[in-house]
């Protein structure tokens, strides 16, 4: 019996080794990121290279960066990718400040919550492209208008991630300092705030991609810069492959910040159990 | 040790020592009671009712009783997370009505503050007193011996077992050397060997430092192992039911288990007290 089950087990153990050695080349999320985004453009290169596709619809990848390195060249990715960031910057921490203080006001005292909250969740099913008509009306075109954009998109992420956040906070654990003795500021900084990073951070960051796509609404509609307008007036002059180049761009730029804030939050949060693998 | 000692109860209306002088009584629940209004079904939950009992600075009290006899909601109150429906409590002779670090509470699950190290967490009240950091370090590490947690000051309580998360959570409420440490079924959430060998480190402890403990636990063994004083509690409403004095000495020390005076002791309470825990369940 003892004999057999040992004459089993044998061949596991020795396969082993060679399984791990194939798992080890995949190994790291970075690495299979890489192959699924290389896998992705191969597809799409092979398809418009064999012509499944009219080139004019849809332009290669080679084509589109052919057209990115032209843009870069001549500087105009720059001024736009420039524009449409600084937009996105302002117009986030605009919802920062408003999400989190309402956020923090409405989980930490019920009354007022509900009174503000009714208010919020109906305000926060308009689409911010429903907006833009009055936004346009309120602020005109400039950048004002990304601004408050990019501010509608983001502040209600923001805001229910901090609700969330505070309401979940653990009495014993409020209690625990309380009775050592903490003053309201140790309690905010080394209690509230800790406390609540797991919830908010993934929050902001869910924030950060809804503003990013705003931003780029917006500057289809209600500007004269911005990788939003370069798509659109690439449209009117029928330069398609300008068009697919700033998607590309603001796909690769949404990317880029929602893993570095992924990081950070990784390393922030990295005490708490959804952070633990 | 008094074998033949007689498990000594008491009414409850009868003050424990008649004749206290007020000077050496240190908390003093007055006739407190606590109601909960219930919203959701509109029904008004009796949790405390006409509570009195009088603690002496250095006495190790166990509150013993079935759950929902009201024993965390007296716990936190004395703690001052909340306040009395009626009655009132005082320390050293003035109410409680907020929290303070002559109070510091150690919970059931721990409420470590998961964010920080071990070191960092037993600092936490020391901090909030103002002391400068070098002395907050030194003490945090002489609690942390103490606990015997000495090596893992650096872990975070993701990293430990529950024992020594509560190790930590004693370590931390310690600290800022109160002269009262709460505890609400502390040991509740562990396995039995720990359960017991912490059992006997607070025994230590508390004598060591001379701390007045009140301790809730609906464990009769255990009440008895730790307490100067047990305090019975029955539920709907939560009262005090009966009082039971032990007379080992302290500290207290695992054989004393044994003693013919704790076998029958903790026996009498669990035949006396059965019924009533049968109906709560
Ligand atoms: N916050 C609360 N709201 C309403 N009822 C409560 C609350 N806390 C406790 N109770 C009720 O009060 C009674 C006593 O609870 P508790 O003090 O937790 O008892 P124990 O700690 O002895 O188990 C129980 O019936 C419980 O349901
Ligand atoms: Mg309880």
């Amino acid at each position: 019996m003892e004999a057999e089950a040992d004459a089993g087990r044998l061949p596991v153990e020795t396969m082993r080794p060679r399984f791990t050695m194939i798992q080890n080349a995949f190994a790291g999320r970075p690495m299979r990121a890489a192959v699924g985004l290389t896998a992705f453009f191969a597809i799409w290169q092979a398809v418009t290279q064999l012509n499944l596709v009219d080139g004019f619809l849809l332009p290669s990848p080679v084509a589109i960066a052919e057209a990115l390195w032209q843009l870069a060249l001549d500087g105009s990715l720059w001024v736009h990718l420039g524009a449409s960031l600084q937009r996105v910057a302002v117009g986030f921490l605009f919802a920062c400040v408003v999400g989190l203080a309402l956020g923090l006001i409405c989980g930490w005292w019920r009354t007022v919550s509900d009174y503000v909250r009714p208010v919020i969740e109906a305000l926060r099913p308009i689409p911010p492209l429903a907006w833009i008509p009055i936004t346009i009306l309120w602020f005109g075109l400039g950048d004002a208008a990304s601004y408050f954009l990019v501010f509608l998109g983001a502040v209600f992420p923001v805001f229910i991630a901090t609700y969330t956040a505070i309401r979940g906070l653990d009495r014993n654990q409020m209690n625990a300092a309380l009775c050592l003795g903490a003053k309201p500021w140790q309690l905010f900084t080394d209690v509230l705030i800790p406390a609540s990073l797991p919830i908010i951070l993934p929050g902001l960051r869910i924030a950060l991609g809804v503003g990013w796509m705003c931003v780029v609404t917006a500057e289809l509609i209600a500007a004269q810069t911005g990788l939003g307008y370069l798509i659109q007036q690439s449209r009117m002059l029928f330069q398609i492959n300008n068009v697919v180049a700033g998607m590309v761009t603001i796909g690769l730029i949404g990317f880029a910040m929602s893993a570095i804030l992924e990081r950070i939050e990784r390393r922030v949060n990295a005490w708490a159990p959804s952070e633990r693998s | 040790m008094n074998a033949q000692f007689a498990p000594a109860t008491f009414a409850a209306a009868e003050p424990a020592a008649p004749q206290a002088s007020t000077a050496e009584v240190q908390i003093d629940i007055r006739n407190v009671g606590k109601v909960y209004d219930s919203k959701a079904t509109h029904q008004a939950v009796v949790a405390l009712d006409g509570v009195s009992l009088r603690i002496k600075k250095g006495e190790f009290i166990s509150l013993l009783g079935p759950s929902g006899c009201g024993k965390s909601t007296l716990l936190s109150i004395i703690a001052g997370f909340q306040s009395a429906s009626s009655g009132q409590i005082l320390q050293n002779g003035r109410p409680i009505s907020k929290p303070d670090a002559s109070r510091t509470v150690v919970f059931q699950d721990y409420a470590l503050f998961g964010w920080m190290t071990v070191q960092q967490n037993v600092e936490f009240g020391l901090k909030a007193k103002g002391l400068p950091k070098a002395e907050r370090a030194d003490i945090a590490r002489s609690l942390i011996k103490t606990v015997h947690l000495a090596g893992f000051e650096d872990k975070y309580p993701h990293q430990m077992s529950g024992g020594m998360k509560q190790r930590a959570a004693i370590a931390r409420a310690l600290a800022p050397d109160p002269d009262i440490l709460l505890m609400d079924e502390p040991f509740g959430a562990l396995d039995a060997q720990t359960r017991v060998l912490l059992q006997e480190e607070i025994a230590r402890i508390s004598t060591e430092a001379g701390k007045t403990v009140i301790f809730v636990t609906h464990g009769i063994d255990e009440a008895v192992f730790l307490a100067d004083r047990v305090v019975v509690m029955s539920p709907r409403p939560g009262r005090v039911r009966d009082e039971v004095l032990v007379p080992l000495p302290r500290p207290r020390t695992a054989e004393m288990r044994s003693d013919p005076w704790f076998v029958s002791t903790v026996k009498d309470l669990w035949e006396t007290l059965k019924p009533e825990w049968q109906k709560g369940d």
